[in-house]
């Protein structure tokens, strides 16, 4: 049984990470927010264009992604900052349900500070302390039972579907025979899949629920009355051999390998604890995908890709893997593992899943991956469904 | 040695290029279920895309991984390019959805 060394959280959770999160509540403390973690020594910035004049439920959805990554085990503490006072997006709000992780929790109103600054002034100083006491604590043993692996993909090709990912099924079902969970998310790209995903579920509710949600997502497309070509397969995935998104579906499912399927979890919702997989419901969109699931507090997340990507969330360490030669020729300076051997005949696929299980595991304990070191966050959007009001 | 065509699974009727060699009028080698075939190239296959390895119908399902990916839009031959040319995705269309709800269209 492989173990792992992790910061151990008040509630019990490990992260592979001990960040300090600046956290904004709202569009209009973002530029607050960039510049005490321009000013603290690794502070992590959360920036976004929403918080107000959302409906209802995509407020909510908003709410429960930013306290999500306050509440990922990678986060060690957070300085959450708002600019006046917001439904639910407001720093009590969101420091009472942050608070329930039993991790420190500090607040800065930019309107209570007396302008902007004034709240970088006391943001920077609240955030320097917390820096200090975050620098003292230290990793320790944790076994695989207590990580939550994110599977997701992006530009990708035929190599993807026949190579890159189903090696990274491989790894994914190691991790859950060792206790772990996996998520696999973007149900548009599922459309297709339906026969092994419900084949592998563990009762017949979740299989209902795994049918009765994909057809939901692909009503929603419906409903617009649109033809979905033009949107998916997108631009890159056709340059790279991929004709329909029943294709693309067939290919993105093999990343969850052939483990049992636990449960159907919404958009940020923490799975529940048994080992196995859990589906979310994301949208294809990679970066809105990826903070579904960081939200829901994984802690790595290996990203498969035909033709490279520069995506990464802030929070969770996103390794990239490609199973196409030339990508990696083209695009190592962002991919970590090379897998194109499985193509070219001089990998097995239970070898290529080894070296992902291996990577992973290293990176659960500390090693960088290429985007952490460039500071690539181009993984961060918080999904929404309804209009601006 | 290095494959030139992948089959995913015996069902199939295309099989994924994995070369950047694959030209019109080369004759490829193709393993289906351990039988060996040899394929006449009928287009320049760019690496990634597909090549149809058995006759297909216009209306037809193409079968990629043992399952449908799709259907085919005009008759495909043997060694044909298969992809966004001659083959249509039948999952999240709105536009058929759209025909069908105004009785423009069959199927």
């Amino acid at each position: 049984m492989s173990k792992w060394y992790g910061y151990y959280r008040p509630d019990g959770q490990v992260g592979a990470r001990n960040y300090l999160l600046i956290l904004s509540a709202t569009i209009y403390a973002n530029s607050v927010v960039e510049r005490v973690a321009n000013t603290i020594e690794g502070a992590i910035p959360i920036t976004h264009h929403l918080g107000r004049c959302q409906t209802k439920s995509d407020l909510k959805m908003t709410f429960d992604v930013l306290c999500g990554m306050a509440k990922n085990p990678n986060v060690g503490g957070v300085v959450i900052v708002d600019h006046f006072r917001e439904e639910l997006c407001n720093i009590d709000d969101m420091a009472h349900e942050i608070s329930k992780s039993g991790k420190p929790v500090e607040t800065v109103n930019i309107r209570a500070a007396g302008g902007a600054i004034n709240a970088t002034t006391e943001a920077i100083r609240k955030a320097m302390y917390l820096a200090r006491e975050l620098s003292t604590y230290k990793r320790e043993e944790a076994d695989m039972s207590q990580f939550l692996f994110g599977l997701n993909c992006g530009t990708s090709d035929t190599t993807s579907g026949i190579a890159s990912n189903p090696a990274l099924g491989l790894c994914s079902d190691r991790i859950i025979r060792e206790g772990g969970r996996s998520i696999l998310a973007e149900f548009p790209e599922l459309m297709g899949a339906e026969p092994w995903l419900t084949s592998r579920a563990v009762n017949k509710e979740v299989a209902d629920k795994i049918e009765k949600m994909i057809k939901e997502y692909e009503e929603r497309i419906l409903a617009t009355g649109e033809d979905i070509r033009g949107s998916q397969p997108t631009g890159d995935n056709i340059a790279g051999g991929l004709s329909t998104i029943e294709e693309k579906s067939l290919g993105g499912a093999k990343k969850s390998g052939s483990a049992p399927i636990q449960d159907v979890v919404f958009y940020a919702e923490t799975p529940g604890k048994e080992p196995g997989v859990y589906l979310m419901y994301t949208p294809g969109h990679g970066s809105e995908s990826i903070t579904g699931i960081a939200a829901a507090g994984a802690q790595v997340l290996v990203f498969s890709t035909g033709g490279g990507h520069t995506i990464a969330n802030p929070i969770m360490p996103t390794i990239k893997i490609t199973g196409n030669k030339k990508s990696w020729e083209k695009m190592q300076d962002t991919v970590d593992l090379d897998l194109s051997g499985i193509l070219e005949g001089t990998l097995t696929l239970e070898e290529a899943g080894d070296l992902i299980y291996n990577e992973v595991r290293e990176v659960l304990s500390g090693k960088l991956t290429k985007s952490e070191i460039l500071k690539e966050r181009t993984g961060f959007a918080i999904h929404r469904i309804g209009l601006s009001i | 040695m290095k494959k030139i065509a992948y089959v995913v699974d015996p069902k199939d009727n295309v099989a994924t290029i994995i070369s950047d060699e694959v030209k019109e009028g080369m004759k490829i080698p193709v393993e289906v279920d351990g039988a060996k075939l040899e394929i006449e190239v009928r287009a320049d296959i760019p690496y990634g895309h597909k090549i149809a390895i058995r006759p297909i119908k216009k209306g037809e399902t193409i079968w990629k991984y043992g399952l449908s990916i799709g259907r085919a839009t005009e008759d495909i031959e043997v060694g044909d390019h298969v992809h966004v040319h001659n083959i249509e995705p039948l999952r999240g269309r709105g536009d058929l959805a759209k025909k069908q709800k105004e009785g423009i269209c069959c199927e």
